[in-house]
């Protein structure tokens, strides 16, 4: 293995920039299929349609559904794709979802070792440093190390599960809720439910601003 | 073991477990041609052209230093590109000619908002 980094070198975004050469190659690819009839001309845009229509507060939507519904919590853990489809959340895909619970034994943290797979029908896409060396290679080997750089402290007696995604097998950390919300309504339940909460480098928590309050 | 082994154990992907420096919890909103690059892996999946397994051997056939240099998006789009000469889908030379004419075309007008189809035969 080498040690360079993988930074992902953006460049500004300059409307008056010369098309770069990836970006005319990309163009040039999808031309040639359109051309060949091998994807319709539509295809490309619905689909960017559909990734604009993902977003973690679907992912947030599960997750107070199952905090309040033992019922779906449980068909959740038994087939996560399955309860999202119930919840109208398509999945344009062919993977398969695994729901991680976390509890007051385990807290559950997702990677892609290999690349950058993760439940994008539910959370969209990820975030730039899911997808770079650090995380990728230090999330299996260090996890405590990796998520107290996030501020996540988790006890020692708490046993930490990294999973590996896959082509076909993705996962999605349900968290714990925050004691303290019992009274809490469904959207103040989804607002504590980040991106972050269900890819496991931080614990759902009732913002600071909120505990004096309530 | 001798000092070449790990370029055959470990492909250029395979970075789970090795040492690496802090995280940095960078993000950015993609460029319109990114999105249409992940629309179009996502098409090529639903039409059984390149499916995700396929798309991650392809970038890793890159080899480290392409994949130290380029951008996720332009490792995905080079990698598309290896992958239907592969399956003899595309040729290089009509890749180039038809890169030749997008380039052409973007000096006096600009193809990122609009999807001109190309003639077909």
């Amino acid at each position: 293995m080498s040690t360079h980094t993988h930074d992902d070198h953006h460049r500004p975004v300059d409307a008056d920039a010369p098309v770069g050469y990836y970006e005319v190659m990309e163009t040039a690819v999808r031309e040639l299929l359109i051309g060949k009839q091998l994807i319709g001309p539509e295809e490309i845009r619905r689909q960017i349609e559909v990734l604009d229509s993902r977003t973690p507060a679907l992912g947030a939507q599960v997750v107070v559904k199952a905090w309040l519904d033992p019922k779906f919590r449980a068909r959740l853990l038994t087939d996560g794709r399955a309860a999202c489809e119930e919840l109208g959340i398509s999945f344009y895909d062919d993977t398969r979802l695994i729901v991680l619970e976390n509890t007051d034994k385990v807290h559950n943290l997702i990677v892609c070792t290999l690349c950058s797979c993760y439940p994008r029908p539910v959370l969209g896409l990820p975030p730039d440093w899911y997808k770079l060396k650090p995380f990728r290679a230090r999330a299996v080997i260090e996890p405590r190390a990796v998520l107290a750089e996030f501020g996540t402290h988790i006890p020692d007696d708490i046993e930490i599960r990294v999973s590996d995604s896959t082509a076909m097998v993705r996962y999605l950390v349900l968290p714990l809720r925050p004691e303290g919300t019992e009274a809490y309504t469904e959207a103040q339940l989804a607002a504590l439910v980040t991106r972050d909460t269900m890819i496991g480098v931080v614990q759902a928590t009732i913002p600071r601003t909120q505990r004096t309050s309530l | 073991m001798t000092d070449t082994s790990a370029l055959l154990n470990r492909l250029a992907n395979d970075i789970g477990g090795a040492q690496a420096g802090p995280i940095e919890q960078v993000e950015h909103q993609l460029e319109p041609w990114e999105k249409r690059c992940h629309a179009l892996a996502d098409v090529l999946d639903f039409h059984k052209i390149i499916n995700t397994e396929e798309k991650r051997r392809g970038v890793e056939s890159l080899g480290e230093v392409a994949i130290g240099k380029l951008t996720y998006y332009e490792r995905w789009i080079a990698a598309f590109a290896n992958i239907l000469f592969q399956k003899a889908i595309l040729t290089p030379t009509e890749l180039a000619r038809q890169m030749d004419l997008v380039a052409a075309r973007s000096t006096s007008c600009d193809v990122r908002s609009d999807y001109p189809s190309v003639r077909s035969g």
